[in-house]
């Protein structure tokens, strides 16, 4: 297990459920394959030391499964979405208030998160296909979840795809889904420093969400200095400021999603 | 920071590539990590060692080069070190700088015994 963050061995107890199922499926556990149990009774003399050059990306796997799903998600003309940020800056609240004002288009919801099926069935509410992923001790999704989940939802043409990753700050940088944006969402109660202490998931980032707008009379929270922290880690970063609980600030994310898929 | 996933990565890597050769043990595994990598060396070092155990890394040493971080300034042009994504031009105080260096994670080279 990992001290930082506690996350544990990923892919053994990864399972998939659909809002309103009793089973689990569990995942194949990728291919990490640990019994390599061969046994050699070749007898030496003496032992040769060889070094074999790899040259390999350590994630090279990873990349190579998000790849396959951006092709996927390309062929089918679906506008896919990673949603990043820690736990409670309103990931599920955002996704509720966007569903239900994109009546129109088809949508579906991919949750991540270490347990319960919570985030799911508030998403089944608004009567969009989910499909909850529970990572178990994982502490974020990778490219082969997203493989098997959207396999299960039997996404449609031309929708938008949400991902809502599970809530934390730091492991999902690095993982690829295969995803169009990614989307990393700070909630004005965390603090504007937040892009200064975890840089590299507002480097990976192509948005950046600041919400709960209407409790900035309550904290201490300078929008633009927040801003200005995040545009150092990230020069390229767009943003949108708003409330999903209030509705301020939605319409301006709406149009841009809207935007997105008109393309 | 998902080191644990990350050392599973690379012991499985590694005993893929001992594995081809026809090795019965790997002695040191060599990687180049970025120091912007996002990845913590010392999680990484502690993960190490529990992931190899049963495989044909166990006892292998991990050898980590660490790579420092340059950027270059969009403005100006100029090419400097950096020790965070937060980094401004020391020529024009500019913070459009693109990250050139620093990133790397990659499995550099498997020593196996024979
Ligand atoms: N005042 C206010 N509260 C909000 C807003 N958005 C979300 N909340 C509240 O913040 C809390 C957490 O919201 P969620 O939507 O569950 O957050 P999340 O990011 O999905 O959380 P995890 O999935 O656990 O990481 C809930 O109590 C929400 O009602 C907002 O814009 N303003
Ligand atoms: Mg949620
Ligand atoms: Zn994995
Ligand atoms: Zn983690
Ligand atoms: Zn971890
Ligand atoms: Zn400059």
């Amino acid at each position: 297990m990992c001290d930082t963050c506690g996350c544990g061995v990923p892919g053994k107890a990864v399972s998939f459920r659909k809002h309103g199922e009793d089973h689990h499926h569990h995942g194949d556990g990728h291919t990490h394959s640990h019994d390599h149990d061969h046994p050699h009774d070749h007898t030496h003399d003496h032992r040769h030391d060889r070094t074999i050059a790899v040259e390999q990306d350590i994630l090279g796997e990873n990349n190579l499964l998000a790849q396959r799903n951006r092709g996927y998600f390309e062929a089918k003309n679906i506008f896919s979405i990673n949603l990043v940020s820690s736990p409670g800056s309103g990931k599920t609240t955002l996704l509720e208030k966007t569903l239900t004002a994109l009546k129109d288009t088809e949508c579906a919801v991919i949750e991540g998160d270490q347990q319960t099926m919570n985030d799911a069935d508030r998403v089944a509410a608004t009567g969009v296909p989910v499909l909850q992923i529970n990572t178990g001790n994982g502490c974020h999704l990778d490219a082969d979840m997203i493989h098997t989940a959207y396999r299960e939802l039997q996404l449609k043409n031309d929708s938008i795809l949400f991902i809502e990753n599970v809530g934390n700050l730091v492991c999902p940088a690095l993982f690829d889904l295969g995803e169009d944006k990614r989307v990393v969402v700070i909630s004005v109660t965390e603090g504007d420093d937040k892009p200064a202490k975890y840089p590299t998931i507002f480097d990976q980032a192509d948005i950046c969400i600041i919400n709960k707008i209407d409790l900035l009379p309550y904290v201490q929270f300078d929008v633009e200095k927040c801003k200005q922290h995040a545009l150092q880690v990230n020069h390229h970063l767009e943003f949108f400021e708003l409330s999903a609980t209030t509705g301020e600030g939605m319409d301006t994310w709406l149009k841009w999603l809207k935007d997105q898929i008109s393309k | 920071m998902h080191e644990m996933s990350i050392a599973m990565n690379i012991v499985d890597i590694a005993c893929k590539e001992a594995e081809k050769e026809g090795a019965p043990s790997i002695s040191i595994i060599e990687l180049d990590v970025g120091k912007l990598a996002g990845v913590m060396i010392d999680s990484l070092k502690f993960c190490y060692d529990s992931v190899c155990k049963g495989t044909l890394a166990e006892n292998s040493k991990l050898l980590i080069n660490e790579i420092v971080g340059r950027g270059q300034c969009i403005k100006c042009g100029s090419e400097f070190d950096i020790d965070s994504f937060m980094a401004i031009c020391p020529t024009c105080e500019s913070y459009e700088v693109e990250i050139t260096q620093g990133r790397e994670l990659k499995l550099k080279a498997v020593t196996v015994n024979e």
